[in-house]
Protein backbone atom coordinates (compact mmCIF):
# COMPACT_ATOMS: atom_id res chain seq x y z
CA UNK A 1 0.00 0.00 0.00
CA UNK A 2 1.10 3.55 -0.84
CA UNK A 3 1.05 5.41 2.52
CA UNK A 4 -2.24 7.19 1.54
CA UNK A 5 -3.72 4.70 0.53
CA UNK A 6 -2.89 3.08 4.39
CA UNK A 7 -4.06 6.11 5.77
CA UNK A 8 -7.61 6.38 4.03
CA UNK A 9 -8.14 2.79 4.41
CA UNK A 10 -7.44 2.84 8.51
CA UNK A 11 -9.67 6.29 8.75
CA UNK A 12 -12.27 4.11 7.33
CA UNK A 13 -12.38 1.25 9.24
CA UNK A 14 -10.79 -0.65 6.34
CA UNK A 15 -7.64 -3.30 6.27
CA UNK A 16 -4.21 -2.26 6.13
CA UNK A 17 -0.78 -3.65 6.05
CA UNK A 18 0.85 -1.74 8.88
CA UNK A 19 -0.27 0.40 11.39
CA UNK A 20 0.14 4.21 9.62
CA UNK A 21 1.95 6.94 11.62
CA UNK A 22 0.15 9.70 11.63
CA UNK A 23 0.19 13.74 12.99
CA UNK A 24 -2.88 15.12 12.20
CA UNK A 25 -1.52 18.66 14.21
CA UNK A 26 2.16 19.51 13.47
CA UNK A 27 5.77 17.99 13.72
CA UNK A 28 7.18 21.33 12.43
CA UNK A 29 10.75 21.26 14.98
CA UNK A 30 13.48 23.94 14.84
CA UNK A 31 15.85 20.97 13.59
CA UNK A 32 13.27 20.30 10.76
CA UNK A 33 13.00 24.15 10.13
CA UNK A 34 17.12 24.82 9.77
CA UNK A 35 16.82 21.25 7.47
CA UNK A 36 15.42 23.15 4.85
CA UNK A 37 15.74 26.57 5.76
CA UNK A 38 11.78 27.30 6.41
CA UNK A 39 11.68 28.75 9.84
CA UNK A 40 8.72 30.03 11.70
CA UNK A 41 7.05 32.41 11.94
CA UNK A 42 7.57 32.88 7.57
CA UNK A 43 6.85 29.11 7.55
CA UNK A 44 3.38 29.99 8.95
CA UNK A 45 2.50 32.61 6.68
CA UNK A 46 4.24 32.07 2.94
CA UNK A 47 3.00 28.66 1.24
CA UNK A 48 6.20 27.59 -0.24
CA UNK A 49 7.81 27.50 2.82
CA UNK A 50 4.97 26.16 4.64
CA UNK A 51 4.49 23.29 2.35
CA UNK A 52 8.63 22.87 2.38
CA UNK A 53 8.29 22.22 6.40
CA UNK A 54 5.52 20.30 5.94
CA UNK A 55 7.15 17.79 3.55
CA UNK A 56 10.03 16.79 5.93
CA UNK A 57 7.11 14.90 8.45
CA UNK A 58 7.10 12.78 5.45
CA UNK A 59 10.90 13.04 3.61
CA UNK A 60 12.68 13.02 6.82
CA UNK A 61 10.32 11.50 9.50
CA UNK A 62 8.48 8.31 7.56
CA UNK A 63 5.17 9.52 8.78
CA UNK A 64 2.40 8.57 6.09
CA UNK A 65 0.69 11.65 6.18
CA UNK A 66 1.77 15.45 5.87
CA UNK A 67 0.11 17.94 7.43
CA UNK A 68 1.38 22.08 6.53
CA UNK A 69 -0.79 23.74 9.57
CA UNK A 70 1.48 24.25 12.44
CA UNK A 71 -0.59 26.39 14.69
CA UNK A 72 -4.83 26.75 15.19
CA UNK A 73 -4.46 30.62 14.19
CA UNK A 74 -5.53 31.12 10.79
CA UNK A 75 -9.28 31.04 10.96
CA UNK A 76 -8.96 33.74 13.81
CA UNK A 77 -6.45 35.52 11.81
CA UNK A 78 -8.77 36.02 9.01
CA UNK A 79 -12.14 36.61 11.18
CA UNK A 80 -9.95 40.00 12.41
CA UNK A 81 -8.17 38.28 15.90
CA UNK A 82 -4.95 40.10 16.57
CA UNK A 83 -1.84 37.85 16.47
CA UNK A 84 1.58 37.51 18.38
CA UNK A 85 4.05 36.00 15.34
CA UNK A 86 6.83 35.35 17.63
CA UNK A 87 10.32 33.98 16.47
CA UNK A 88 11.19 30.77 15.13
CA UNK A 89 11.44 28.92 18.38
CA UNK A 90 7.86 30.07 19.53
CA UNK A 91 4.67 29.22 17.70
CA UNK A 92 2.30 32.18 17.03
CA UNK A 93 -0.88 32.63 19.20
CA UNK A 94 -3.67 34.40 19.32
CA UNK A 95 -4.41 37.66 21.78
CA UNK A 96 -6.94 35.82 23.49
CA UNK A 97 -6.61 38.73 26.23
CA UNK A 98 -7.87 41.01 23.41
CA UNK A 99 -10.58 39.47 22.47
CA UNK A 100 -12.57 41.07 18.95
CA UNK A 101 -16.14 40.47 20.15
CA UNK A 102 -18.58 40.35 22.68
CA UNK A 103 -22.09 38.81 21.52
CA UNK A 104 -23.17 36.28 18.87
CA UNK A 105 -24.22 38.96 17.23
CA UNK A 106 -20.86 40.85 16.65
CA UNK A 107 -19.99 37.66 14.56
CA UNK A 108 -19.22 38.39 10.86
CA UNK A 109 -17.17 36.29 8.92
CA UNK A 110 -15.43 38.59 6.35
CA UNK A 111 -15.82 37.99 2.46
CA UNK A 112 -12.00 37.97 2.53
CA UNK A 113 -12.32 34.91 4.81
CA UNK A 114 -10.82 32.48 2.57
CA UNK A 115 -8.46 35.17 0.60
CA UNK A 116 -6.66 36.40 3.85
CA UNK A 117 -3.00 35.75 3.33
CA UNK A 118 -3.30 32.87 6.28
CA UNK A 119 -6.30 31.20 5.42
CA UNK A 120 -4.64 31.33 1.86
CA UNK A 121 -1.30 30.18 2.79
CA UNK A 122 -2.86 27.39 4.28
CA UNK A 123 -4.65 26.48 0.49
CA UNK A 124 -1.56 27.11 -1.50
CA UNK A 125 0.45 25.10 0.41
CA UNK A 126 -2.14 21.99 0.32
CA UNK A 127 -1.94 22.65 -3.43
CA UNK A 128 1.65 22.41 -3.36
CA UNK A 129 1.83 18.80 -1.43
CA UNK A 130 -0.68 17.55 -3.41
CA UNK A 131 0.92 18.41 -6.85
CA UNK A 132 4.38 16.75 -5.43
CA UNK A 133 3.46 14.21 -3.21
CA UNK A 134 -0.53 13.72 -3.49
CA UNK A 135 -0.11 10.23 -5.19
CA UNK A 136 1.29 8.40 -2.43
CA UNK A 137 1.28 10.56 0.78
CA UNK A 138 -2.06 12.10 2.50
CA UNK A 139 -2.34 15.29 2.78
CA UNK A 140 -4.32 16.47 6.19
CA UNK A 141 -5.23 19.92 6.26
CA UNK A 142 -7.19 21.67 9.23
CA UNK A 143 -10.21 23.42 10.14
CA UNK A 144 -10.90 25.25 13.71
CA UNK A 145 -14.22 24.31 15.22
CA UNK A 146 -16.17 26.75 16.82
CA UNK A 147 -15.67 25.85 20.36
CA UNK A 148 -11.70 26.70 19.91
CA UNK A 149 -12.80 29.78 17.50
CA UNK A 150 -14.72 31.26 20.29
CA UNK A 151 -12.03 31.14 23.03
CA UNK A 152 -9.85 32.95 20.37
CA UNK A 153 -12.66 35.51 19.58
CA UNK A 154 -13.90 35.93 22.57
CA UNK A 155 -11.98 35.34 24.94
CA UNK A 156 -11.34 32.25 27.22
CA UNK A 157 -12.56 33.18 30.45
CA UNK A 158 -15.65 35.41 28.59
CA UNK A 159 -16.70 32.78 26.74
CA UNK A 160 -16.09 29.91 29.23
CA UNK A 161 -18.72 32.30 31.80
CA UNK A 162 -20.83 32.93 29.13
CA UNK A 163 -21.82 29.27 28.01
CA UNK A 164 -23.00 28.95 31.93
CA UNK A 165 -24.47 32.01 32.17
CA UNK A 166 -26.36 31.88 28.99
CA UNK A 167 -25.84 28.52 27.12
CA UNK A 168 -27.95 30.02 24.71
CA UNK A 169 -26.40 32.42 23.59
CA UNK A 170 -23.64 30.57 23.62
CA UNK A 171 -25.16 28.14 20.96
CA UNK A 172 -25.66 31.04 18.96
CA UNK A 173 -21.95 31.79 18.93
CA UNK A 174 -21.45 28.38 18.00
CA UNK A 175 -23.59 28.94 15.61
CA UNK A 176 -22.34 31.69 14.08
CA UNK A 177 -18.56 30.36 13.71
CA UNK A 178 -19.53 26.82 12.26
CA UNK A 179 -19.78 28.64 9.19
CA UNK A 180 -15.82 29.52 9.31
CA UNK A 181 -15.12 25.83 10.18
CA UNK A 182 -17.21 24.63 6.90
CA UNK A 183 -16.33 27.36 5.00
CA UNK A 184 -12.38 26.45 5.14
CA UNK A 185 -12.75 22.98 5.74
CA UNK A 186 -14.47 22.74 2.16
CA UNK A 187 -11.66 24.54 0.56
CA UNK A 188 -8.95 22.89 1.57
CA UNK A 189 -10.77 19.62 -0.26
CA UNK A 190 -11.00 21.91 -3.36
CA UNK A 191 -7.49 22.35 -2.87
CA UNK A 192 -6.45 18.85 -2.78
CA UNK A 193 -6.53 18.19 1.28
CA UNK A 194 -7.57 13.77 1.41
CA UNK A 195 -8.42 14.19 5.16
CA UNK A 196 -9.07 17.37 7.83
CA UNK A 197 -8.04 17.79 11.22
CA UNK A 198 -10.85 19.36 13.46
CA UNK A 199 -9.31 20.70 16.58
CA UNK A 200 -12.39 21.60 19.00
CA UNK A 201 -11.03 21.96 22.70
CA UNK A 202 -13.84 21.16 24.25
CA UNK A 203 -10.92 19.46 26.88
CA UNK A 204 -11.93 17.50 30.06
CA UNK A 205 -8.64 20.03 31.49
CA UNK A 206 -11.08 22.92 31.37
CA UNK A 207 -14.95 21.99 30.84
CA UNK A 208 -17.10 18.82 31.28
CA UNK A 209 -17.93 15.93 29.17
CA UNK A 210 -21.72 16.75 29.74
CA UNK A 211 -20.48 20.42 28.12
CA UNK A 212 -19.13 17.63 24.83
CA UNK A 213 -22.89 16.55 24.26
CA UNK A 214 -24.78 19.57 24.79
CA UNK A 215 -22.94 22.24 23.02
CA UNK A 216 -20.54 20.22 20.38
CA UNK A 217 -21.83 17.23 19.52
CA UNK A 218 -24.63 17.63 17.13
CA UNK A 219 -22.21 20.44 15.62
CA UNK A 220 -20.02 17.41 15.04
CA UNK A 221 -22.55 15.53 13.36
CA UNK A 222 -23.09 18.40 11.27
CA UNK A 223 -19.56 18.95 9.84
CA UNK A 224 -19.53 15.00 8.84
CA UNK A 225 -22.40 15.90 6.89
CA UNK A 226 -21.38 19.09 5.50
CA UNK A 227 -17.65 18.77 4.71
CA UNK A 228 -17.76 15.43 2.78
CA UNK A 229 -13.99 14.53 3.34
CA UNK A 230 -12.73 11.95 6.81
CA UNK A 231 -12.43 14.03 9.88
CA UNK A 232 -10.05 13.69 12.63
CA UNK A 233 -11.62 15.11 15.67
CA UNK A 234 -8.62 16.90 18.41
CA UNK A 235 -9.72 17.80 21.45
CA UNK A 236 -6.52 17.75 24.06
CA UNK A 237 -6.17 16.58 27.25
CA UNK A 238 -8.47 14.30 29.93
CA UNK A 239 -11.66 13.44 27.25
CA UNK A 240 -12.66 9.50 28.45
CA UNK A 241 -15.78 10.85 29.71
CA UNK A 242 -16.90 12.47 26.13
CA UNK A 243 -15.29 9.72 23.97
CA UNK A 244 -18.73 8.01 23.96
CA UNK A 245 -20.37 10.94 22.38
CA UNK A 246 -17.61 11.66 19.56
CA UNK A 247 -18.28 7.55 18.74
CA UNK A 248 -21.27 8.69 17.68
CA UNK A 249 -20.68 11.70 15.78
CA UNK A 250 -19.82 9.99 12.07
CA UNK A 251 -16.18 11.42 12.57
CA UNK A 252 -13.55 9.20 10.92
CA UNK A 253 -11.05 9.60 13.96
CA UNK A 254 -10.39 11.44 17.30
CA UNK A 255 -6.88 11.93 17.82
CA UNK A 256 -6.40 11.84 21.86
CA UNK A 257 -4.12 12.78 24.22
CA UNK A 258 -1.67 10.81 26.56
CA UNK A 259 -3.72 11.92 29.34
CA UNK A 260 -5.87 8.47 28.11
CA UNK A 261 -5.02 5.33 28.31
CA UNK A 262 -4.95 3.52 24.70
CA UNK A 263 -6.52 0.64 26.08
CA UNK A 264 -9.28 2.09 27.75
CA UNK A 265 -9.91 4.57 25.04
CA UNK A 266 -10.16 1.80 22.45
CA UNK A 267 -12.46 -0.48 24.88
CA UNK A 268 -15.19 2.76 25.03
CA UNK A 269 -14.72 3.83 20.97
CA UNK A 270 -14.77 -0.01 20.28
CA UNK A 271 -14.75 -0.22 16.00
CA UNK A 272 -17.23 3.18 15.92
CA UNK A 273 -14.30 5.55 15.54
CA UNK A 274 -10.39 5.30 14.65
CA UNK A 275 -7.97 6.46 17.21
CA UNK A 276 -5.26 8.72 16.44
CA UNK A 277 -2.15 9.36 19.37
CA UNK A 278 -1.22 9.26 21.74
CA UNK A 279 2.64 9.06 22.06
CA UNK A 280 3.29 11.87 25.48
CA UNK A 281 4.77 15.48 23.87
CA UNK A 282 6.67 17.09 27.30
CA UNK A 283 7.33 14.19 28.99
CA UNK A 284 8.11 11.46 26.46
CA UNK A 285 9.04 13.16 22.86
CA UNK A 286 10.60 16.35 24.52
CA UNK A 287 12.30 15.06 27.53
CA UNK A 288 13.20 11.41 26.68
CA UNK A 289 14.97 9.18 24.17
CA UNK A 290 13.68 6.77 21.48
CA UNK A 291 13.47 4.07 23.65
CA UNK A 292 11.01 5.60 25.56
CA UNK A 293 9.01 6.69 22.63
CA UNK A 294 9.18 3.39 21.05
CA UNK A 295 7.71 1.82 24.57
CA UNK A 296 4.38 4.48 24.25
CA UNK A 297 3.99 3.38 20.56
CA UNK A 298 4.12 -0.51 21.31
CA UNK A 299 1.67 0.05 23.84
CA UNK A 300 -0.94 2.09 21.48
CA UNK A 301 -0.20 -0.64 18.97
CA UNK A 302 -0.39 -3.44 21.07
CA UNK A 303 -3.84 -1.74 22.10
CA UNK A 304 -5.17 -1.51 18.35
CA UNK A 305 -4.75 2.02 17.84
CA UNK A 306 -5.42 2.64 14.54
CA UNK A 307 -2.92 5.71 13.30
CA UNK A 308 -0.12 6.20 15.32
CA UNK A 309 1.78 9.40 16.22
CA UNK A 310 1.96 12.36 18.72
CA UNK A 311 -0.44 13.20 20.87
CA UNK A 312 -0.58 16.96 19.83
CA UNK A 313 1.70 19.54 17.72
CA UNK A 314 5.04 18.39 18.92
CA UNK A 315 7.48 20.84 21.23
CA UNK A 316 9.36 22.98 18.48
CA UNK A 317 13.13 21.60 20.61
CA UNK A 318 11.74 18.13 19.94
CA UNK A 319 14.46 15.95 18.55
CA UNK A 320 13.89 14.52 14.79
CA UNK A 321 15.42 10.75 16.29
CA UNK A 322 12.50 10.52 18.78
CA UNK A 323 9.92 11.49 16.10
CA UNK A 324 11.58 8.86 14.02
CA UNK A 325 11.39 6.44 16.58
CA UNK A 326 7.45 6.35 16.08
CA UNK A 327 7.24 4.85 12.23
CA UNK A 328 10.65 2.87 12.93
CA UNK A 329 9.15 0.85 15.90
CA UNK A 330 5.66 0.81 13.95
CA UNK A 331 7.67 -0.78 10.75
CA UNK A 332 9.69 -3.09 13.83
CA UNK A 333 6.20 -4.19 15.19
CA UNK A 334 4.82 -5.01 11.73
CA UNK A 335 7.75 -6.86 10.48
CA UNK A 336 7.65 -9.33 13.71
CA UNK B 1 -15.84 17.11 68.71
CA UNK B 2 -18.42 19.24 66.20
CA UNK B 3 -20.81 16.92 63.86
CA UNK B 4 -22.02 17.60 60.82
CA UNK B 5 -25.83 17.94 62.11
CA UNK B 6 -23.99 20.84 63.96
CA UNK B 7 -24.01 22.66 60.70
CA UNK B 8 -27.11 25.10 60.14
CA UNK B 9 -27.12 25.70 56.20
CA UNK B 10 -28.84 22.47 54.63
CA UNK B 11 -26.58 23.11 51.31
CA UNK B 12 -23.18 23.00 52.94
CA UNK B 13 -24.51 19.90 55.12
CA UNK B 14 -25.33 18.55 51.58
CA UNK B 15 -22.21 19.58 49.70
CA UNK B 16 -19.75 18.25 52.80
CA UNK B 17 -21.83 14.76 52.52
CA UNK B 18 -22.19 14.34 48.88
CA UNK B 19 -18.81 15.91 47.59
CA UNK B 20 -15.55 15.26 50.60
CA UNK B 21 -14.11 12.30 50.47
CA UNK B 22 -10.94 12.95 52.27
CA UNK B 23 -11.60 12.30 55.96
CA UNK B 24 -9.48 15.55 57.31
CA UNK B 25 -11.03 17.54 54.37
CA UNK B 26 -14.79 16.45 55.80
CA UNK B 27 -13.03 17.50 59.17
CA UNK B 28 -11.74 20.22 58.94
CA UNK B 29 -14.97 21.46 57.24
CA UNK B 30 -17.44 20.35 59.67
CA UNK B 31 -15.44 21.99 62.32
CA UNK B 32 -15.32 25.36 60.59
CA UNK B 33 -18.82 25.64 59.28
CA UNK B 34 -20.16 24.33 62.79
CA UNK B 35 -18.65 27.57 64.18
CA UNK B 36 -19.59 29.52 62.00
CA UNK B 37 -22.08 32.19 62.02
CA UNK B 38 -25.58 30.94 59.80
CA UNK B 39 -24.96 34.25 57.96
CA UNK B 40 -21.58 33.51 56.92
CA UNK B 41 -22.84 29.75 56.16
CA UNK B 42 -25.26 31.23 54.20
CA UNK B 43 -22.70 33.43 51.99
CA UNK B 44 -20.24 30.53 51.86
CA UNK B 45 -23.39 28.52 49.86
CA UNK B 46 -24.31 31.82 48.05
CA UNK B 47 -20.79 31.19 46.73
CA UNK B 48 -20.08 27.53 46.30
CA UNK B 49 -23.21 28.10 44.08
CA UNK B 50 -21.60 31.28 42.17
CA UNK B 51 -24.20 33.40 43.23
CA UNK B 52 -22.51 36.42 43.12
CA UNK B 53 -25.52 38.42 43.54
CA UNK B 54 -26.13 37.03 46.95
CA UNK B 55 -22.66 37.22 48.13
CA UNK B 56 -22.72 40.94 47.11
CA UNK B 57 -25.77 41.23 49.36
CA UNK B 58 -24.92 39.17 52.77
CA UNK B 59 -21.34 40.73 52.40
CA UNK B 60 -22.91 43.68 52.74
CA UNK B 61 -25.72 43.23 55.49
CA UNK B 62 -22.65 41.38 57.84
CA UNK B 63 -20.64 44.58 57.86
CA UNK B 64 -23.53 46.79 58.70
CA UNK B 65 -24.61 44.46 61.11
CA UNK B 66 -21.24 45.04 62.84
CA UNK B 67 -19.22 41.56 61.68
CA UNK B 68 -15.47 41.98 61.56
CA UNK B 69 -14.70 41.57 57.89
CA UNK B 70 -11.53 39.46 58.54
CA UNK B 71 -14.45 37.15 59.96
CA UNK B 72 -16.34 37.79 56.83
CA UNK B 73 -13.87 37.02 54.62
CA UNK B 74 -12.50 33.81 56.46
CA UNK B 75 -15.78 32.21 57.71
CA UNK B 76 -17.67 32.95 54.66
CA UNK B 77 -15.85 33.64 51.43
CA UNK B 78 -12.86 31.91 51.83
CA UNK B 79 -14.32 28.39 53.55
CA UNK B 80 -16.78 28.61 50.89
CA UNK B 81 -13.59 29.07 48.40
CA UNK B 82 -12.43 25.71 50.18
CA UNK B 83 -15.30 23.98 49.00
CA UNK B 84 -15.04 24.59 44.76
CA UNK B 85 -11.44 24.11 45.11
CA UNK B 86 -12.17 20.68 46.64
CA UNK B 87 -14.61 19.86 44.04
CA UNK B 88 -12.80 21.33 41.11
CA UNK B 89 -9.88 19.32 42.30
CA UNK B 90 -12.15 16.42 41.75
CA UNK B 91 -13.64 16.78 38.70
CA UNK B 92 -17.14 17.21 40.11
CA UNK B 93 -17.30 21.24 38.98
CA UNK B 94 -14.85 22.39 35.88
CA UNK B 95 -13.54 25.98 34.65
CA UNK B 96 -16.90 27.92 34.13
CA UNK B 97 -18.26 27.14 37.77
CA UNK B 98 -15.00 28.51 39.16
CA UNK B 99 -14.93 31.09 37.47
CA UNK B 100 -18.56 31.80 38.36
CA UNK B 101 -17.25 31.20 42.52
CA UNK B 102 -14.64 33.34 41.65
CA UNK B 103 -16.80 36.21 40.46
CA UNK B 104 -18.95 36.23 43.87
CA UNK B 105 -16.17 35.90 45.25
CA UNK B 106 -14.53 38.73 44.52
CA UNK B 107 -18.49 41.08 44.85
CA UNK B 108 -17.64 39.98 48.26
CA UNK B 109 -14.34 41.17 48.53
CA UNK B 110 -14.55 44.49 47.07
CA UNK B 111 -16.47 45.54 50.57
CA UNK B 112 -13.80 43.70 52.51
CA UNK B 113 -10.57 44.85 50.97
CA UNK B 114 -10.92 48.30 51.19
CA UNK B 115 -11.52 47.23 55.18
CA UNK B 116 -8.51 44.88 55.77
CA UNK B 117 -6.27 47.27 53.57
CA UNK B 118 -7.20 50.28 56.24
CA UNK B 119 -6.71 48.44 59.01
CA UNK B 120 -3.42 47.54 58.36
CA UNK B 121 -4.06 43.42 59.00
CA UNK B 122 -1.11 41.17 57.00
CA UNK B 123 -2.59 38.87 54.20
CA UNK B 124 -1.61 35.00 54.56
CA UNK B 125 1.40 36.00 52.48
CA UNK B 126 1.97 38.42 48.83
CA UNK B 127 2.58 36.58 45.35
CA UNK B 128 3.85 37.76 42.42
CA UNK B 129 2.13 35.75 39.18
CA UNK B 130 2.38 35.68 35.66
CA UNK B 131 2.61 33.62 32.33
CA UNK B 132 6.17 33.49 31.08
CA UNK B 133 7.87 35.62 27.96
CA UNK B 134 6.51 34.40 24.60
CA UNK B 135 3.25 33.03 26.33
CA UNK B 136 -0.53 34.40 25.72
CA UNK B 137 -1.87 31.63 27.66
CA UNK B 138 -3.64 32.36 31.38
CA UNK B 139 -6.22 29.89 32.14
CA UNK B 140 -4.56 27.83 34.59
CA UNK B 141 -2.48 30.96 36.22
CA UNK B 142 -6.11 32.91 36.48
CA UNK B 143 -7.48 29.40 38.34
CA UNK B 144 -4.61 29.74 40.30
CA UNK B 145 -4.81 33.41 41.07
CA UNK B 146 -8.60 32.56 42.19
CA UNK B 147 -8.12 29.91 44.33
CA UNK B 148 -4.97 31.97 46.15
CA UNK B 149 -6.71 34.92 46.57
CA UNK B 150 -9.96 32.54 48.07
CA UNK B 151 -7.24 31.51 50.43
CA UNK B 152 -6.45 35.14 51.50
CA UNK B 153 -3.56 35.67 49.86
CA UNK B 154 -2.50 39.04 47.73
CA UNK B 155 -1.53 37.79 44.39
CA UNK B 156 -0.47 40.81 42.08
CA UNK B 157 -0.65 39.73 38.16
CA UNK B 158 1.89 40.26 35.94
CA UNK B 159 -0.28 38.88 33.01
CA UNK B 160 1.21 37.01 30.02
CA UNK B 161 4.45 37.60 28.18
CA UNK B 162 6.00 38.50 31.76
CA UNK B 163 9.89 38.98 31.14
CA UNK B 164 12.72 38.52 33.55
CA UNK B 165 12.90 42.12 34.81
CA UNK B 166 9.16 42.26 34.90
CA UNK B 167 8.78 39.83 37.25
CA UNK B 168 12.02 40.62 39.79
CA UNK B 169 10.70 44.27 39.58
CA UNK B 170 7.61 43.35 40.71
CA UNK B 171 8.98 40.71 43.55
CA UNK B 172 10.96 43.84 44.86
CA UNK B 173 7.84 46.95 44.64
CA UNK B 174 5.55 44.53 46.43
CA UNK B 175 8.14 42.82 48.73
CA UNK B 176 6.96 39.30 47.53
CA UNK B 177 8.00 36.20 49.33
CA UNK B 178 6.34 33.91 46.34
CA UNK B 179 6.69 33.88 42.71
CA UNK B 180 4.70 32.07 40.87
CA UNK B 181 5.24 31.13 36.63
CA UNK B 182 3.20 29.73 34.58
CA UNK B 183 3.71 28.18 30.80
CA UNK B 184 1.42 26.62 28.45
CA UNK B 185 4.05 25.67 25.71
CA UNK B 186 6.69 23.45 25.66
CA UNK B 187 8.86 26.32 24.09
CA UNK B 188 8.15 28.72 26.53
CA UNK B 189 9.23 26.63 29.84
CA UNK B 190 12.67 26.81 29.48
CA UNK B 191 12.15 31.06 30.28
CA UNK B 192 11.12 29.82 33.55
CA UNK B 193 14.53 28.98 34.25
CA UNK B 194 15.90 31.97 32.57
CA UNK B 195 14.07 33.64 34.84
CA UNK B 196 15.03 31.88 38.20
CA UNK B 197 18.96 32.19 36.66
CA UNK B 198 18.31 36.18 36.24
CA UNK B 199 17.11 35.75 39.93
CA UNK B 200 20.43 34.80 41.26
CA UNK B 201 22.22 37.01 38.19
CA UNK B 202 20.30 39.79 40.35
CA UNK B 203 21.40 38.37 43.71
CA UNK B 204 17.58 38.09 44.44
CA UNK B 205 17.62 34.40 44.50
CA UNK B 206 16.81 34.29 48.73
CA UNK B 207 14.76 37.12 48.66
CA UNK B 208 11.75 35.07 46.96
CA UNK B 209 10.07 31.01 46.96
CA UNK B 210 9.47 30.11 43.51
CA UNK B 211 6.64 27.76 42.06
CA UNK B 212 6.22 26.93 39.02
CA UNK B 213 3.74 25.02 36.80
CA UNK B 214 1.72 24.61 33.54
CA UNK B 215 0.49 21.75 31.27
CA UNK B 216 3.50 20.39 30.10
CA UNK B 217 5.48 21.18 33.41
CA UNK B 218 6.67 18.27 35.73
CA UNK B 219 8.57 18.03 39.02
CA UNK B 220 11.52 16.99 37.21
CA UNK B 221 11.30 19.63 35.21
CA UNK B 222 10.53 22.00 37.98
CA UNK B 223 13.80 20.35 39.93
CA UNK B 224 16.11 20.71 36.94
CA UNK B 225 15.32 24.44 36.56
CA UNK B 226 15.88 25.23 40.25
CA UNK B 227 12.10 25.71 41.43
CA UNK B 228 11.22 25.64 44.76
CA UNK B 229 7.87 23.85 44.01
CA UNK B 230 5.67 22.48 41.73
CA UNK B 231 1.97 22.58 41.51
CA UNK B 232 0.19 20.48 39.20
CA UNK B 233 -3.14 22.11 39.61
CA UNK B 234 -4.84 25.24 41.00
CA UNK B 235 -5.54 24.08 44.33
CA UNK B 236 -1.94 22.29 44.18
CA UNK B 237 -0.66 25.63 44.17
CA UNK B 238 -2.43 27.01 47.12
CA UNK B 239 -1.14 24.09 49.19
CA UNK B 240 2.37 24.81 48.14
CA UNK B 241 2.13 28.50 48.70
CA UNK B 242 1.48 27.67 52.08
CA UNK B 243 4.12 25.43 52.75
CA UNK B 244 6.34 27.65 51.00
CA UNK B 245 5.72 30.54 53.53
CA UNK B 246 5.85 27.76 55.95
CA UNK B 247 9.59 26.89 54.76
CA UNK B 248 10.07 30.95 54.96
CA UNK B 249 9.45 30.97 58.61
CA UNK B 250 11.19 27.90 59.34
CA UNK B 251 14.25 29.23 57.94
CA UNK B 252 13.58 32.97 59.46
CA UNK B 253 13.44 31.72 62.90
CA UNK B 254 16.43 29.03 61.98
Amino acid sequence: MTSKERVLAALEGKPVDRTPTCNPTSVATVELMDLVDAPFPNANREPELMARLAATGHTELGFDTIMPVFSIIQESSALGCKIQWEQKDNWPTVRMAEPIWETAEDIVIPDDFLTHQDTHCVLEAIRILKREYGDDVAIIGKTMGPWSMGYHCFGVEPFLLLSLDDPDATKRILDGLKEATVDFGVAQIEAGADALTLPDHATGDLVSGEYYARYLQDLHVEFVERIPIPLILHICGRTVDRMDYIAQTGMAAFHYDSKNKPGESMEIVKDRIALVGNINNPETLFSKGPEEVSAEVTDNLTSGVNLIGPECAVPLQTAVENLKAIPETVESWSNN
Amino acid sequence: MAELGDIQNEFIRAEIEEYLERPEEIERNIELFSRSRPKMQDMAAALIDGDNDTVDQLTREALDEGIEALEVMDDGLIAGMGIVGIKFRENIIFVPEVLACARAMKAGMAHIEPILSASGIDPVGTVIMGTVKGDLHDIGKNLCIMMLRGSGFVVHDLGVDTSEDEFMDAVEEHEASLLGMSALLTTTMPNMGKTIEAFIDADLREDVKIMVGGAPVTQEFADDMGADGYGKDALACVDLAKQLLEEIEEEQNA
